[in-house]
């Protein structure tokens, strides 16, 4: 599972952090630090509900197998 | 109780159809004022999702989820600017010589792609990193505000936590002094108050919050501390270093965002918790809950409604406006919108999606909203540690102020002492 975010729209609520820190990084100004992040194994459910925190809605989860 | 007069309704203009039109004063309507969320339900169910008031001057009311989400974040068709820098610079040119800096709320008051290098410097001192180095004292600051009531039964839970906690936290960020709570506090409800400034009313306003802060904010330039006011005198706007015309603009803005909503926003937090004795026992026995517990409240009571300028001759979700027309979100309404949140008016801990725009969405989202979600969370786990169960004293119900911001003006709380 992959995780892409359009970072350029990040208004850094860091509600996504809040959800995991690990998945979610943030930079030091509270935006979002990366665009696209590969789901370990077992994460799955926190990154789906990671993407779900996201007000601005531009957390988007791919599923793939 | 004294009823205020509704302002007098305008004539509606002809490119507004009759089947939008719905009268609704956003400061004074009875209903409203006497419980204000009721009243929002009330209007999720009964108003158009997008409609036109006759009242306060005539405006939009953007009602549901969507329209809210997507106005917010559609910067070419609503601006937050009520003036171009360069029309305001135009209007301070034709005062007389000598005339103070007119104060422009930064970066509330301007459209993208301006508004980013005016947000940028205060992006990190308000990133979560900051904030959560101001968690201990914030919570010291709490229990002893608690603790001074806790023996006595009761108390006005306004006047004796809500308003003080942010004030006084807000106040130490800024480096500001904690003795003049009240002249700031005073200068703060004198702004809210008024509900069709006219402009030069309000440019006066601002004039006071620039007098009563200009010394402190001088004195920071030469001796720099660990606070706002000398971090932003560092900053640099756009490659240029700050001015006093900058601070003055930031300060207006933080002064009346930081002191006004936190406060409001744990009136209603802390007066649902009275009325729901069940979910304070649940959090009392399960303390790790309380920050659901607290975006939920914030969906359940969103209370601010911040004002949008129509910026040009448009269709929006089937309707015609026009440029320069006011276009109010109204949030509360927005996070009670059965699409997105079902059975809107229920208050669900366990509810799956809590993702509300309460600090709204788009480039203007709450700048304060860490700061603000952590004095929330931890004024309630202060008051379910500190206090037994708590509730409305039955002689003296809540009382409301409505507008910009939908605050809660007395909380009357009793208990087991
Ligand atoms: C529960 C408390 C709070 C609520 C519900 C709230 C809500 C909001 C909302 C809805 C906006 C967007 C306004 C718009 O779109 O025009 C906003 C903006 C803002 N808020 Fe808050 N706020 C809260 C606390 C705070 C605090 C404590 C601060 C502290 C400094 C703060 C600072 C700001 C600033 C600077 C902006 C403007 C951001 C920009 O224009 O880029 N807020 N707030
Ligand atoms: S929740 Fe969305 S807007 Fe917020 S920091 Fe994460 S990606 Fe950015």
């Amino acid at each position: 599972m992959k995780i892409r975010i359009e970072k350029a729209s990040c208004v850094g609520n860091a509600r996504c952090a809040a959800v995991s820190e690990e998945l979610f990084p943030l930079n030091d100004d509270g935006y979002i630090a990366v665009d696209a992040v590969d789901v370990p194994p077992g994460m799955e459910q926190i990154a789906r509900r990671g993407a779900r925190a996201c007000p601005e809605r531009i957390i988007f989860v791919v599923e793939e197998e | 109780m004294t009823t205020a007069a509704l302002s007098p309704a305008v004539p509606k203009p002809a490119h507004v159809a009759d089947a939008v039109v719905y009268d609704f004063d956003m400061f004074q309507d009875p209903a409203y004022v006497a419980d204000p969320h009721r009243r929002v339900l009330d209007m999720v169910k009964h108003a158009p999702p997008v409609f036109w008031t006759p009242r306060n001057g005539g405006h939009w009311m953007l009602v549901s989820h969507e329209a809210n989400f997507v106005a917010s974040r559609d910067v070419e068709a609503f601006s937050n600017g009520f003036a171009t820098p360069a029309e305001l610079s135009a209007i301070q040119l034709r005062m007389p010589p000598g005339t103070p800096h007119i104060p422009f709320p930064l970066p509330i008051n301007i459209d993208p792609p301006d508004h980013g290098k005016y947000r940028l410097p205060l992006q990190r001192v308000f990133s979560p990193k900051t904030i959560n180095e101001l968690k201990d004292s914030i919570r010291v600051l709490a229990g002893e505000l608690i603790d001074k009531v806790a023996a006595q039964g009761h108390c006005e839970f306004m006047a004796a936590v809500a308003e003080p906690l942010p004030v006084v936290v807000f106040l130490k960020m800024l480096g500001l002094p904690v003795s003049r709570m009240e002249e700031y506090r005073a200068l703060v409800a004198e702004h809210m108050s008024d509900p069709t400034p006219d402009p030069m009313d309000s440019i006066k306003k601002l004039w006071k919050i620039t007098a009563l802060l200009r010394d402190d904010v001088l004195l920071r330039k030469d001796n720099p501390q660990d606070d706002i006011i000398s971090m932003l005198w560092k900053a640099e706007i756009d490659g240029k270093p700050t001015t006093l015309d900058d601070m003055e603009n930031y300060m207006v803005l933080l002064f009346l965002a930081g002191l006004d909503t936190v406060m409001n926003g744990i009136g209603h937090g802390i007066r649902h918790f009275a009325t729901d004795l069940a979910l304070q026992d649940e959090l009392r026995k399960s303390p790790e809950q309380v920050g659901d517990a607290s975006e939920e409240m914030l969906r359940r009571y969103t209370f601010t409604v911040p004002p949008r300028f129509v910026k040009k001759d448009m269709e929006f979700m089937g309707l015609q406006m026009k440029r320069g027309e006011r276009a109010m979100l109204f949030l509360p309404a927005a996070d009670l919108d059965p699409k997105v949140f079902p059975n809107p008016d229920t208050y669900d801990l366990k509810r799956e999606n809590k993702t509300h725009i309460a600090f709204n969405a788009g480039p203007h989202r709450c700048l304060g909203s860490h700061l603000a979600r952590v004095e929330l969370q931890i004024v309630y786990e202060e008051m379910l540690a500190r206090l037994p169960r708590f509730r409305l004293d039955p002689a003296k119900p809540p009382t409301f102020h409505c507008g910009h911001v939908v605050g809660v003006s007395t909380l009357n709380l009793v208990w087991q002492a």
